[in-house]
């Protein structure tokens, strides 16, 4: 009794499936902006990223948990450092906002899902009156059970309520479950058009930003795994393996070589590293040079300061 | 006799500090005549330098001109035959730069940096180069079950 819908639903399902396995050592990773925001919504992107060391952060609400922000689901937020980290290992592509296309969709595909949609409403409506009938029927009998009214009579009675029942159910449409497919309606392109996507990485070039990035690709190079930082006050917090699995053992402070931090900020900071056993590191892209490899010069403070 | 007590009895008192003693000590001076930093920062080596020498008790401080910063740094060992260490001393209004804290770290020697308040007081806090891994939190072990348990009984 498949629908057309689930029919669909299957098929394409195959066909991502072959055509991932073909591509999946060179998986790129769909990104969608959300204004300035790069996030990943497909689960196996999530899997993905993480194996290329890109943590990024939960940020969507569980349907079935939405008063609390311990648990959160996807979409995965990422930094501006880890997208165009992404974007420039040639493993990411900017999905384009498909609102902004011109909406030349398939009608065949909207009279489908129409029609799916439509199936899946009755249903819907009748299991949800088969239900009712069932819990009637329970609750008569047991009143049945508790009264001593003729065998006939109350017979009379469940069939009598079973077809008022039957007539004066409705199942209102603002109560139908739709099931919304985030594997499939817009969110996925086929592997060639994500490469010819890869190349378009919108970025802003400021110091900060520049100096930040720079940091973050060093020492993701030297194989540490990096996560933002907020809690700390400092930009990232630097893991030795997976964040899951270790502490972080430092807090990175981006500034540029010449600007002028106040000590007080300096002390502070330095204090807190002292407080959570990390240590923070001053982190300074070095003097720019032909290529794009410049130094990233380190400065440690020492988490135990003078006794 | 009386008079005789009494001289002898100034003798052996000190004579009270004058109030600008700080400006008339040998160290002092010698920092000024460096002739590179600016009086707040003269003072504030000053008084890190009679913390080193006098309360922490270390050996051969002595002030060193930095002209290509103009600062005032302090030089000095902790303990006799231990390394040089070199200090960064600043009032605490300053600001500091990241390229000031490398061009002190090129020196070579162990450094510190010393924060001075308008109260006086010190903050001495550890630079280095590179990626100084922190020592590990204590007291970490598997908890096991137990940490699930606590977890389900907060609900």
């Amino acid at each position: 009794m498949d629908s057309p819908e689930q029919k669909i639903t299957k098929t394409v399902s195959r066909e991502d499936a072959s055509k991932e396995s073909m591509a999946n050592s060179r998986h790129v990773i769909g990104i969608h902006f959300c204004g300035p925001t790069p996030l990943v919504w497909r689960a196996d992107e999530l899997k993905s990223a993480r194996e290329l060391g890109i943590i990024g952060t939960l940020v969507g609400s569980l349907a079935r948990q939405p008063r609390q922000n311990t648990r959160l689901g996807r979409p995965l937020e990422l930094l501006p450092e880890e997208g165009r980290l992404l974007a420039d290992m040639g493993r990411a592509a900017v999905i384009p906002d498909s609102t902004n296309e011109d909406p030349e969709v398939n009608p065949e595909q909207v009279e489908q899902y129409h029609a799916g949609l439509e199936n899946s409403f009755q249903e819907q409506g009748a299991m949800v009156l088969a239900d009712r009938k069932t819990t009637l029927l329970r609750v008569m009998t047991e009143k049945h059970n508790e009264d001593s009214g003729s065998q006939e009579d109350s017979d009379g009675a469940v069939r009598d309520r079973l077809e008022a029942l039957e007539h004066g159910f409705s199942f209102p449409r603002t109560a139908m479950a739709v099931q919304l497919c985030t594997a499939r309606a817009g969110l996925s392109h086929c592997p060639e058009v994500r490469r010819f996507l890869a190349a378009d990485w919108p970025t802003p070039r400021d110091e900060r930003s520049e100096t930040r990035f720079r940091v973050f690709r060093d020492l993701r190079r030297q194989g540490f795994y990096l996560t933002s930082a907020g809690k700390f006050g400092g930009d990232y917090l630097v893991y030795p393996g997976d964040p899951l699995r270790f502490h972080a053992y430092f807090i990175v402070v981006c500034i540029s070589m010449d600007e002028s931090m106040p000590l007080c900020d300096v002390l502070a900071i330095a204090r807190l590293g002292s407080n959570v056993k990390k240590t923070v590191l001053l982190c300074s892209s070095g003097e720019s040079q032909e290529d794009d490899r410049e130094e990233v010069v380190y400065t440690s403070l020492q988490w135990s300061g003078m006794v | 006799m009386s008079e005789l007590t009494k001289k002898t009895d100034e003798d052996v008192i000190e004579k009270p500090l004058p109030p600008n003693w700080i400006l008339q000590h040998p160290m002092y001076q010698h920092l000024m005549n460096l002739d590179v930093g600016d009086s707040a920062q003269v003072h504030a080596a000053f008084l890190v330098y009679l913390d080193l020498a006098e309360v922490r008790q270390w050996k051969e401080v002595s002030g060193v001109g930095c002209s290509e910063l103009r600062l005032v740094l302090l030089e000095g060992r902790e303990k006799e035959g231990e390394p040089t260490q070199t200090v960064l001393p600043l009032p605490v209004h300053r600001g500091l730069c990241h390229r000031s804290v490398r061009s002190v770290l090129a020196i070579g020697s162990p450094m510190l940096l010393c924060v001075v308040a308008s109260d006086s007081s010190l903050v001495y806090q550890r630079m280095c180069d590179g990626l100084l891994t922190p020592d590990p939190p204590v007291g970490i072990q598997d908890q096991g079950r137990r940490q699930h348990r606590k977890r389900r009984q907060q609900h």
